[in-house]
């Protein structure tokens, strides 16, 4: 027997098929993520409702945009919306900038609705890692780039396999804290 | 995308962020909603209907115009299927279902009917569009679809309609359109380098049941004169698949067997018919799109049990009814 449809697929197949009832489902599963991370990164909840209400417009007008063989619903969703929720901050800090004096930041090209991160976001994340306290830098580049578990980083730096699985937490909760605060 | 280290852990950072916020935050207030599916209905069109015998064919009109909408100067003249444009194509996929909307007493959009025959009326229509706006030819090819869908909508499905000549079921006829609009959306999406998703499930099965129907026909039709009593087991597998047991000879009636795809054994068939002669399994959408002339029969990936040679005829005769 096949393996049953996943859910992400079948929801992407009804909305490339034109059923509204499937944009509706969507939004009950995802809207409080896209919210809830617009709403902090905007400190705007004003904004962030125009931001859920773009993304999950944009995913029914563009279905063909997502790849579900590439990735999950709900991380292409919350691409989006940061990418949405970060370019909302820096038009901010535009308008402000440009009250004061001459516009030092030329406004981007509008970007192609593509989960894939760009250069420049992908720049933002190492850059944040980068800057992280040598501990946790230590232990996030062992387990995302060169492919370790928390128990063989733990081996590795000879740490208790419970202080290495906090210094991860610890390190992903500042690196949310920069792609979240500092417009990424 | 998941790949990418660097990706990853972006979106671990962010599920991390929402871990840490989704307490304190009031979700987004209810009248959003509405609001939402409201803008989005006026950015793009839902499918005509959802539910009924017309939903697998409005489901295909709707996905080929999310691909248009993705469609940008460049791939408009590009070349997709046949020789034909993206919007050459278009006036063709319009031309045949205005013929199907000829024979319903629907509206017939574009210039009136000269031929009632598909490829003198690709043609008149072709013409006709070359000299519009590739947005014109998407507004009108859309209207066509979607007022056919209205007009069939309320006939019992088995009324018999004809087309070019061409006696079936009105369900079958539109199941037929739904098959050449899958097919040519995915023509297009080939040509523009973009991943078409598959229809429901709900959708693919009573197409492949249409194409499985069909087999009769098309062993007549490439001169096969089968005897009656012979017969093959077609199971088609995936989603939206299943069994049937197929009488060969002309006029016979292909039977779908209860149950899920594989759910029976053997090759003989449990409520209609007999032993079968063969067994051919494959899959789903690969039947269906040969039936459609796509992909070389010599080379289609089946499994075949009991008598080889009628096995291989099934398969070379299956795309006999596919035209452009």
């Amino acid at each position: 027997m096949e393996a049953p449809v996943t859910d992400d697929r079948l929801l992407h197949q009804r909305i490339a098929g034109g059923e509204e009832a499937a944009l509706g489902e969507l939004y009950d599963r995802f809207a409080p993520l896209v919210f809830g991370l617009s709403a902090r990164i905007t400190r705007d909840r004003s904004a962030a409702e125009d931001i859920t209400q773009e993304v999950f417009i944009s995913f029914w007008e563009r279905p063909l945009a997502f790849d579900p063989g590439r990735g999950t619903l709900r991380a292409w969703l919350a691409t989006i919306a940061h990418r949405r929720a970060v370019d909302h901050v820096r038009a901010q800090e535009r308008r402000k900038a440009s009250v004061l004096g001459p516009r030092l930041v030329e406004p981007e090209p509008e970007r192609l609705e593509d989960a894939v991160l760009s250069r420049q976001e992908a720049d933002g994340v190492r850059l944040a890692v980068g800057k992280l306290p040598d501990d946790l830098r230590e232990v996030i580049e062992l387990a995302y780039y060169r492919g370790r578990t928390y128990r063989q980083v733990a081996e590795e730096l000879g740490l208790p396999e419970g202080t290495a699985k906090s210094r991860i937490r610890t390190g992903l909760r500042r690196l949310a804290d920069a792609l979240t605060e500092e417009g990424a | 995308m998941n790949d990418d280290p660097t990706h990853r852990l972006y979106l671990d950072a962010l599920e991390e962020a929402l871990a840490e916020t989704a307490a304190g935050d009031a979700p987004p207030q209810a009248p959003l909603r509405p609001l939402t599916l409201t803008a989005a209905r006026a950015r793009r069109r839902p499918a005509a209907s959802v539910s009924g015998w017309t939903a697998p064919f409005a489901g295909r009109i709707a996905a080929m115009d999310a691909l248009l909408g993705e469609a940008g100067e460049d791939d408009w003249g590009r070349e997709t299927v046949e020789g034909w444009t993206l919007q050459e194509l278009l006036a063709h996929l319009a031309a045949k279902d205005g013929l199907v909307a000829l024979s319903a007493g629907a509206p017939v959009l574009g210039p009136p009917v000269i031929a009632d025959e598909a490829l003198a009326r690709t043609a008149e229509l072709q013409e006709y569009e070359r000299r519009r706006v590739p947005e014109q030819t998407r507004r009108d090819w859309r209207a066509q679809a979607d007022a056919l869908c209205r007009h069939l909508a309320p006939l019992p499905p088995e009324t018999p309609m004809t087309v070019s000549g061409f006696t079936m079921p009105v369900a079958d006829h539109l199941l037929a359109r739904m098959l050449e609009t899958w097919i040519h959306t995915a023509d297009a999406a080939g040509a523009a380098g973009v991943r078409l998703p598959d229809p429901v499930p709900g959708h693919i099965e009573p197409t492949a049941d249409l194409c499985v129907r069909l087999m009769p026909l098309t062993m007549l039709m490439r001169g096969h004169a089968v005897a009656e009593g012979r017969a093959v087991r077609l199971v088609l597998t995936g989603h939206g698949g299943g069994s049937w047991h197929v009488p060969l000879h002309p006029g016979g009636r292909a039977v779908r067997e209860g149950g899920p795809a594989g759910a029976a054994a053997t090759g003989r068939d449990t409520r209609g018919g007999g032993p079968a002669d063969a067994t051919v399994t494959c899959d789903v959408i690969e039947f269906c799109f040969l039936v459609g002339g796509r992909g070389e029969p010599a080379r289609f990936a089946a499994g075949v049990e009991g008598d080889a040679g009628l096995a291989r005829d099934l398969l070379h005769a299956a795309p006999a009814l596919s035209g452009p």
